[in-house]
């Protein structure tokens, strides 16, 4: 005598109620969310390819159908092209640089001395400053008029050949607290016993460093790696702030390619440079995913 | 942030019994220590020393006295005409009522998604989810263009809807809320539904306080975020008078160089509220910068 | 009014069976005990009484309702968890008073509230602790807490799982009287689930043993003591567990024996089985010792045994002794000189107090049934 809930009619319209109303709310919850992500992340790609496959005319009263030629075209373009190199060398110049000096800030400031707080404060002041900020901070060391290094040639910003390091060396500064912070905090996160044990099997400092810091901390630093690779392809206004993309086109980047303060290239093209931008963001995600899933020691 | 602050060594303090013999090289230890904490120090302090008394400098004077380390003919009244007559204060309007728009939205955006997604169970749930995962490879620069076409077209641009609409919800908030929700115990959700809680009474009576950490740090993060935002703001406004500060900043920039220090002053002003939550809120600031990189 | 009925109730979660088949029926104002190990569905059981896991199969009913397809909060239930499950962030006053304001529906007028909020507190001497968070009390008072939110909405039928687990032994052993205590005076449905035996015999009118998902027998404490269903919970009731050894049955003079690899034992009982019969032999700790050498009589049968080690525990003593392939258990009168570790004994089991069961359905020979009994034994 075995009676299955399904063949209770009562039950079963009871339970397929709660059922339509947990569903509701679920959708309704996200309602918001999505409305969002919808009108502001998926439509706007659907717009970037719309707009690669139509090129508008000189006067921008009218944007006849061209097809994939536009798109093929910029990203296969000398404009496009160096706006990538750009981008690639400013993540050359900042994430390396900047991961370095974020461990030698935190591993300086990771131990026990009276007045420590102080520096660690210090170390992580440069997060109170935004990108914009950091930007007028170095116009005070840089700039070719009134910068206070004008006159070190290796960081000239009237010279193409330095001018994107120079730039590059504000965000490596910005970036100093985060990486400090994030750093250090991995540091603190290690378990004493397993320091006490290394200590125990007799590391000397450098191979403890190289052999048990590291590869504890790697979660950490791919995880920098990960925010100041994007902070690198996301760069704007040191640019825009410090060189306005020059002398020349030596200091743009690809984003301000895209945003093209002075407005010289035409929207189709800077469609088809941001559907570029967006292969680019899937790539570097992508290789951090497998990178993430694969080199990383994560505890357990 | 004024001054450069220098560290005296303390008295070399004896903590614990050391043996005898070491006594000397733990102290020199500790010395090469303090000094080169205090190298680093100097050159983290140094970009914002140099912004310090350039803001207060006359800029002509200074830069004819060769550019010294100290002030030279102070203009103490360059915060006032910066805050004024420079229009910084309806930048910092502007941006304080895009910044508060854009946390209250995303709070109330992630805290419902990430509720769906921890406790409710309806169609299309992983769907919904992939869609989520999907927004972080189309960061705004990524939809830039398209966006400010989508904003111009709605009649949107030098607004506030303008400057914030594209930002009301993140996946991230939802993330990171949701694992909030999900590290509740089970024990406490079903005593909540023997209780008699109904999903809103559950939300606002106990998931929502139990996770308050967690919404904390990602407050933060909405406010460094929304605060910091140059890109969009550039692009989604023309006027003047719609600029956030941080744009107000780049304006300030290319004034006459003997006004250049307003545009030094500008950004210690816009640096301030950064600042202020440094000081006052270090805690829960480094818990949500360092949130998703370091457990525990 | 009312009490529980499983009616061969099933659960499923994926592919894993949790309880199959449960016939279970708790009677209107019993203590009943579910006992099981780690694993067995016990937990499973009780969460479907209270609402929080659906019914795959089957009809469960509280009183005389079927409540398969009743919200938990509708089913005038309080459970008290493992872990408490306080509000860490309410005071205890809010903690007690959550049951009785949560669902806005059947929200009570506040000064009944306060009055059924002192009550509780009253009765668990929670009084002086009501302003204070769960954070701040001790493991005791927040066990206390979990229990006044549970009596607070004067449910038909408490559920109770392991409610004690994380308490230390002593305050263990005092909050178990607590609890009975609480029990005689409210009249009302306990179903309360433990794997430990001690708890169970302690506290419950009936015990319902399962394991695997299945009741293996439901009783009264001394009831499944005695006339255990079958190995599992021969095994299971009883500590140190019974002895088992596998043997034949012989005959022999008025009673019978069973020849095991050790040695023969006389069984005074044969419950049916015949000379020839493949059985189980069972005999519990306090039934076996070991026979006096200076009494020594080499006709007399006996298990042959070796003396492992000496368990002292004050009171009492336990001999663990190895039988062929099987450790045995004897619990020694502490006034008799005990053997030495490596000793040869010879251990003598009463013959009033030998079990045999069944090797191949594991079933009590004698015990009345052919399947293991799920069903009421009638109180009394
Ligand atoms: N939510 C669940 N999902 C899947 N399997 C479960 C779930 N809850 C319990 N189980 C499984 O059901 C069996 C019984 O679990 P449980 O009732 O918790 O046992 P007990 O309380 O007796 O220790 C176990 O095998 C367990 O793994
Ligand atoms: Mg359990």
């Amino acid at each position: 005598m075995s009676i299955t809930v399904e063949s209770s009619p009562d039950g079963a319209t009871k339970r397929t109620g709660q059922r339509v109303r947990e569903a509701l709310l679920g959708w309704a919850f996200l309602l918001p969310a999505m409305a969002i992500f919808v009108t502001f992340f998926y439509y706007p790609l659907y717009r970037l390819i719309d707009m690669s496959l139509h090129r508008e005319n000189r006067f921008g009263t009218a944007a006849p159908y061209v097809g994939p030629s536009q798109l093929v075209d910029t990203l296969s373009g000398s404009d496009f092209l160096e706006g990538v190199k750009h981008s690639g060398l400013y993540m050359v110049y900042t994430v390396p640089l900047g991961i370095l000096l974020g461990i030698l800030l935190a591993v300086a400031a990771n131990r026990r001395l009276k007045g420590i707080r102080v520096f660690q404060t210090i170390f992580s002041s440069t997060v109170a400053t935004s990108v914009a900020v950091a930007s007028v901070i170095f116009f005070t060391l840089v700039n070719p008029e009134v910068g206070y290094f004008k006159d070190v040639s290796w960081l000239s910003l009237s010279n193409p050949d330095t001018a994107l390091f120079s730039v590059s060396l504000s965000s490596v500064w910005q970036n100093l607290g985060l990486t400090f912070i994030i750093v250090l905090a991995s540091l603190q996160a290690i378990p004493t016993e397993v320091e006490e044990a290394a200590a125990l099997d007799g590391y000397g400092p450098v191979r403890h460093f190289l052999r048990i810091t590291v590869p504890l901390i790697s979660p950490a630093l791919m995880f920098l790696a990960v925010v100041l690779v994007v902070a690198a392809l996301q760069a704007y206004a040191q640019i825009e702030v410090l060189t306005n993309g020059g002398p020349g086109t030596s200091t743009q980047t690809l984003l301000f390619k895209i945003a093209d303060p002075q407005g010289i290239r035409p929207l189709g093209i800077r469609a088809s440079m941001s559907i570029g931008l967006f292969a680019l963001t899937a790539i570097v995600a992508a290789g951090q995913y497998a990178l993430l899933s694969k080199r990383v020691h994560y505890g357990d | 942030m004024a001054t450069e602050s220098t560290v005296t060594a303390p008295p070399t303090a004896v903590e614990r019994p050391r043996p005898p013999g070491s006594g000397l090289s733990i102290g020199l230890a500790r010395a090469g220590w303090y000094i080169s904490l205090t190298l680093l120090a100097v050159v983290v302090l140094f970009p914002i020393y140099m912004l310090v008394i350039r803001a207060i400098s006359d800029p002509i004077s200074f830069i004819n006295a060769g550019q010294p380390l100290h002030i030279v003919s102070a203009q103490w009244d360059v915060f006032s005409r910066a805050w004024s007559d420079a229009g910084l204060a309806r930048a910092m309007g502007v941006s304080a009522v895009a910044t508060i728009v854009i946390m209250g939205a995303q709070f109330m955006t992630s805290v419902l998604g990430a509720y769906a997604f921890a406790f409710l169970e309806f169609p299309l749930k992983k769907l919904l989810f992939a869609i989520v995962i999907g927004t972080l490879l189309l960061p705004i620069e990524v939809t830039l263009v398209a966006n400010i076409q989508t904003v111009r077209s709605l009649g949107w641009l030098n607004s506030v809807q303008g400057l914030t609409f594209p930002f009301l919800a993140t996946a991230l908030g939802i993330f990171l809320i949701r694992q909030g929700f999900l590290g509740l115990p089970r024990d406490l959700r079903d005593a909540a539904t023997l209780d008699g809680f109904g999903h809103i009474g559950f939300l606002f009576k106990v998931a929502i306080p139990l996770a308050k950490p967690v919404i904390g740090s990602f407050l933060v993060i909405s406010f460094l975020s929304a605060w910091n935002q140059y890109v969009w703001p550039r692009n989604a406004t023309t006027e003047g008078a719609w600029q956030t500060v941080q744009i107000a900043l780049r304006t300030l920039t290319t004034t006459r160089v003997d006004q250049i220090n307003l545009a030094f002053a500008g950004a210690i002003i816009a640096a301030l509220p950064l600042v202020l939550l440094l000081i006052f809120f270090q805690r829960q600031m480094v818990r949500g910068l360092t949130a998703g990189a370091v457990k525990g | 009014m009312s009490g529980v009925t499983f009616d061969e109730v099933t659960k499923r979660f994926g592919d894993t069976t949790a309880v199959e088949n449960m016939s279970l029926e708790v009677a209107d104002g019993e203590f009943m005990v579910l006992l099981g190990p780690s694993g067995c569905g016990k937990s499973t059981a009780l969460r479907m009484i209270a609402g929080l896991e659906e019914v795959s199969d089957g009809m469960l009913s509280i009183g005389n309702r079927v409540v398969n397809n009743i919200p938990p909060r509708e089913r005038d239930i309080a459970m008290v968890f493992q872990s408490y499950a306080l509000y860490p962030h309410m005071s205890v006053r809010k903690n007690i008073e959550s049951p009785l304001v949560a669902n806005r529906a059947n929200r009570l007028p506040a000064g009944e509230r306060s009055e059924r909020i002192d009550e509780a507190a009253e009765v668990l001497g929670l009084t002086d602790y009501l302003d204070r968070k769960p954070g701040e009390l001790s493991g005791g008072q927040r066990q206390r807490v979990a229990l006044a939110r549970a009596i607070v909405r004067r449910p038909e039928v408490f559920l109770m799982d392991e409610p004690l687990s994380n308490l230390d032994a002593k305050l263990r052993t005092q909050t178990r009287l607590e609890l009975v205590e609480l029990h005689r005076r409210l009249r009302t449905t306990f179903v309360y689930v433990t794997h430990d035996q001690v708890e169970a015999m302690t506290m419950a009118d009936r015990i319902a043993i399962i394991n695997d998902g299945h009741v293996q027998q439901v009783g009264r404490p001394q009831e499944v003591y005695d006339r255990p269903a079958n190995l599992f919970v021969a095994r299971f009731i009883g500590s140190p567990p019974m002895n088992t050894i596998s043997g034949t049955v012989g005959t022999s003079g008025t009673g019978g024996n069973v020849a095991t690899e050790a040695g023969v034992v006389a069984v005074a009982e044969l419950s049916g089985s015949r000379a020839g019969d493949e059985v189980v032999l069972g005999v519990r700790p306090e039934y076996l010792k070991p026979r006096d050498p200076s009494k020594d009589d080499p006709g007399a049968g006996g298990l042959r045994a070796r003396v492992e080690n000496i368990e002292m525990l004050g009171h009492e003593r336990h001999l663990l002794t190895r039988v062929g392939n099987e450790v045995m258990v004897a619990r020694l009168d502490p006034a008799l000189p005990p053997p030495s570790i490596g000793d040869e004994v010879v251990l003598e089991a009463d013959a009033a107090n030998v079990y045999l069961f069944d090797p191949s359905t594991t079933e009590r020979l004698g015990s009345g049934t052919s399947t293991p009994t799920a069903t009421v034994v009638a109180d009394g």
